[in-house]
């Protein structure tokens, strides 16, 4: 059995530190894993995209479209993106947060109403946690902790330092309470 | 002890525990952490080449004298490098040569798509193809120790899907780095057509040992009725495809693509699937051989872009007559508008594009441009052509001989500029071409991840200087004084002579790297909305993607994204953008230029 996870966001919100981070954790855990980063053109502003595959052993390094049972967005347009990788089943966890395309104004609420279509949407108010921790990096870090508790996976306590520990917390004790 | 490693990463550590001694490279997407990684280990001798004929020289230089050494690069750097890449084939090596290429399919970040397993044919240079990180670091190794067995260069394949792509890997210590001695050998080093005929036997003769040799990196998996041959990445697409249709089947996978060995003829049944990422340069082998294949030729598999699960299992159930159809994908609601790249919030090319646009405005302007960040000066309409690295001056020479009516500006940033404008510069001056000459000096090769580049060893005002060429410095931060500067610069371009301004400032995001270690905060500008006229300058213009247009056409700046660069504030007729924190703006702006 092989887990699927796609996980997007805008470049330079630290999509590849999230996916590394899950890695980590899957290879600790003794897990095979590929992890595929998508660069796109390698600049920031621009839609990135990183799979993660865990299992027992990982041939495929990229996830295929329909074939993912995680997407997790870090921001709420490329979620929109990322559609296309959604199995029926799958569980979409999308950090609530709009990063706007230049020129392109988006309304906020469309978008939600649209990923609430798939029925395992989970929007997770990661920005604002990560604000009221004092820097818009720790979003990273609650979506870490949302998905680290969906995956059970655990140790990431050892080199989280104590801000991101803290963020990875919140993500934790929300995904508990689903 | 496994580590979770990139398939560069992974590459490095086998050409370390091969006791690599000298290696080069010039960066480029997908290939920048092998020498990256390389470059941790102080006792070795490793660079950043200016370009990757430079790169694979000092490699081949080094093997020649009897060290192991690599010189690594993306696929098309592979072009740069083809005059040494092939006569290293003639002369062969005494040490180690292994020449690492990483190919991109489906051009994520590139200017096309090419296979480097036909440079193995044509150079006769055997190709070894990894399919994922702890293979690469196996075939990194061998292939070192390979290339010094066989006194013959070796080329190192990879994919996207395996330089990029991290997973668990074991390693062995780096071995100590084997130099070595040069002999003399005029016979087989200078390759005088006399010398060369003989050498090109010795390199026919070596290629049928090859074909032999090649068998030692294929292997035969499972059992069934059907057989499919697959190398690189594909052959992970293959197992994955296989079971998924719940077909058995006798997988071949070739790990030395070029030659292909003619054991293969010994394995396969009548016919058989080829899965490989890139073109059919296995399948065409394989036809060369007398073996009926079904992939890429016939169209089973896709011809461009990137494989995938998808494309495997259909392509696959086709070639086997299995009528397996996968379902569409999900489709959202809402479509979202396209992300294009932009250049980076306080990215200094956005202060030069804004500069040229402006004093370009009203004439007749050819934008020629080039391979960097800097293209994504396609955002603001001033990039007409880009397609290779140097093509900026190389194409805009040509266009400003022919079309006199238009003036070209050339668009070049700092690490291209010295990988592939040199001698363009002397032709520009000797043959006394006019256009102008932009060098977007940001100090760091950017778009790769911020390697050094050679401009503050050699600033290009040096370089002009010694040849001649009239030329200016500007601070695209300074809006006012870069767009003079830019207008007299076009002026005295269209009066007949070249002109090169060299715009400099560092890159945006080595500068807050540097600001961050250093505990300081760069000033977030904000718009004062009552100000605000809607007039469009900063996010039309200027295009930095930190600034918003709000349905009522007023600019906001997200202040997660502001590098506090100023430029924005100095482009707004109305006086609306201010710097949240004004008495750290000159402190910001000069830790910035210093970084």
């Amino acid at each position: 059995m092989v887990t699927s996870i796609v996980i997007v966001g805008v470049g330079g919100q630290g999509v590849m530190t999230l996916a590394r981070w899950l890695g980590r954790a899957a290879v600790a855990a003794g897990y095979d894993v590929k992890i595929a980063e998508v660069h796109g053109l390698s600049q920031r502003g621009g839609s990135v995209e990183v799979h993660v595959r865990i299992g027992e052993r990982v041939y495929a390094p990229v996830v295929s479209e329909g074939d993912a049972d995680y997407v997790v967005a870090m921001e709420a347009i490329e979620a929109l993106r990322a559609f296309r990788y959604l199995k029926e089943e799958a569980l979409f966890v999308v950090n609530k947060r709009i990063i706007q395309v230049p020129g392109k104004y988006v309304d906020p609420e469309q978008v939600y109403r649209a990923l609430a279509v798939h029925k395992g949407l989970r929007l997770v108010p990661a920005f604002e946690l990560a604000l009221k921790i004092g820097d818009p990096i720790y979003e990273n870090s609650v979506l870490l902790g949302y998905v680290a508790k969906l995956l059970r996976l655990d140790g990431f306590v050892d080199w989280l330092d104590e801000k991101n520990l803290r963020a990875f917390e919140e993500g934790r004790r929300l995904a508990s309470a689903l | 002890m496994k580590h979770l490693l990139l398939g560069n990463e992974a590459i490095a550590y086998g050409a370390l525990s091969a006791g690599v001694a000298v290696a080069a490279g010039y960066p480029g997407t997908p290939s920048s952490e092998i020498i990256e990684t390389l470059l941790e280990f102080k006792d070795r001798k490793v660079y950043w080449a200016s370009n990757e004929k430079t790169a694979v020289e000092l490699a081949y230089g080094a093997a020649l004298a009897g060290a192991r050494a690599l010189a690594a690069m993306k696929h098309v750097g592979l072009n740069v490098a083809a005059d040494p890449f092939h006569s290293a084939a003639y002369t062969g090596v005494v040490g180690g040569l292994l020449i690492v290429t990483a190919d991109d399919p489906h051009m994520w970040s590139s200017q096309n798509e090419q296979d480097t397993r036909w440079y193995g044919l044509q150079s006769y240079i055997p190709v070894l193809e990894p399919s994922e990180p702890q293979e690469a670091f196996k075939m990194a190794k061998d292939g070192l120790a390979l290339s010094e067995s066989l006194e013959h260069p070796v080329l190192l394949r990879s994919t996207t899907r395996v330089s990029h792509v991290r997973a668990p890997v074991v390693v062995e210590p780096p071995a100590p780095p084997k130099f070595g001695k040069f002999s003399r050998d005029v016979e087989r080093y200078v390759l005088v057509p006399q010398n060369a005929r003989r050498r090109r036997a010795d390199v026919l003769r070596k290629w049928e040992l090859l074909k032999d040799f090649s068998a030692r990196f294929m292997s035969v998996e499972g059992e069934g009725d059907v057989t499919v041959v697959a190398s690189g990445v594909g052959y992970l697409y293959a197992v994955e495809a296989l079971e998924r249709l719940g077909v058995k089947a006798r997988i071949v996978k070739i790990g030395m693509s070029v030659p292909l060995s003619k054991k293969v003829v010994d394995v396969v049944t009548d016919e058989v699937v080829v899965v490989e990422e890139g073109d059919p340069v296995v399948e065409t082998q394989l036809r060369v051989m007398g073996i009926k294949t079904k992939g890429k030729i016939d169209g089973f598999f896709p011809q461009s872009g990137e494989l995938s699960l998808r494309a495997v299992v259909e392509g696959l159930s086709k070639a086997l007559g299995l009528g397996v159809k996968l379902a569409d994908p999900a489709k959202p609601t809402l479509q979202p508008p396209p992300r294009p790249p932009y250049l980076c919030p306080g990215c200094p090319h956005m202060g030069t594009f804004y500069a040229l646009k402006l004093a370009g405005a009203g004439q007749k302007v050819v934008w020629s441009g080039d391979i960097g960040c800097y293209t994504l000066g396609i955002n603001t309409g001033q990039q007409d052509l880009a397609t290779h690295m140097g093509s900026s001056i190389g194409l805009g020479m040509g266009i400003a001989l022919s079309d006199r009516e238009k003036l070209v500006v050339a668009t070049i940033g700092d690490s291209t500029f010295y990988h592939a404008a040199l001698p363009q510069l002397i032709d520009l001056k000797t043959k006394k071409i006019p256009l102008v000459l932009v060098v977007m000096d940001n100090e760091y090769t950017a778009m790769t991840g911020g390697q050094p580049s050679p401009s503050r060893a050699v600033p290009a005002e040096r370089l002009m200087e010694a040849i001649g060429i009239k030329h200016y410095v500007i601070d695209p931060v300074d809006v006012k004084r870069s767009v003079e500067v830019a207008k007299r610069a076009i002026a005295e371009a269209k009066s007949g002579e070249p002109v090169a301004l060299i715009s400099r400032r560092p890159c945006v995001l080595e500068a807050l790297r540097a600001a961050r270690r250093s505990g300081f905060k760069p000033p977030k500008y904000y718009v004062v909305s009552d100000r605000c006229r809607s007039c469009g300058i900063c996010y039309n213009l200027l295009k930095c993607y930190a600034i918003t247009k709000l349905p009522d056409g007023k600019a906001w700046i997200d202040p997660s994204l502001c590098n506090g660069c100023s430029m924005c504030a100095q482009v707004c007729p109305y006086d609306a953008i201010k710097p949240a924190e004004p008495d750290k703006v000159s402190k910001w702006l000069e830790l910035w230029s210093q970084a």
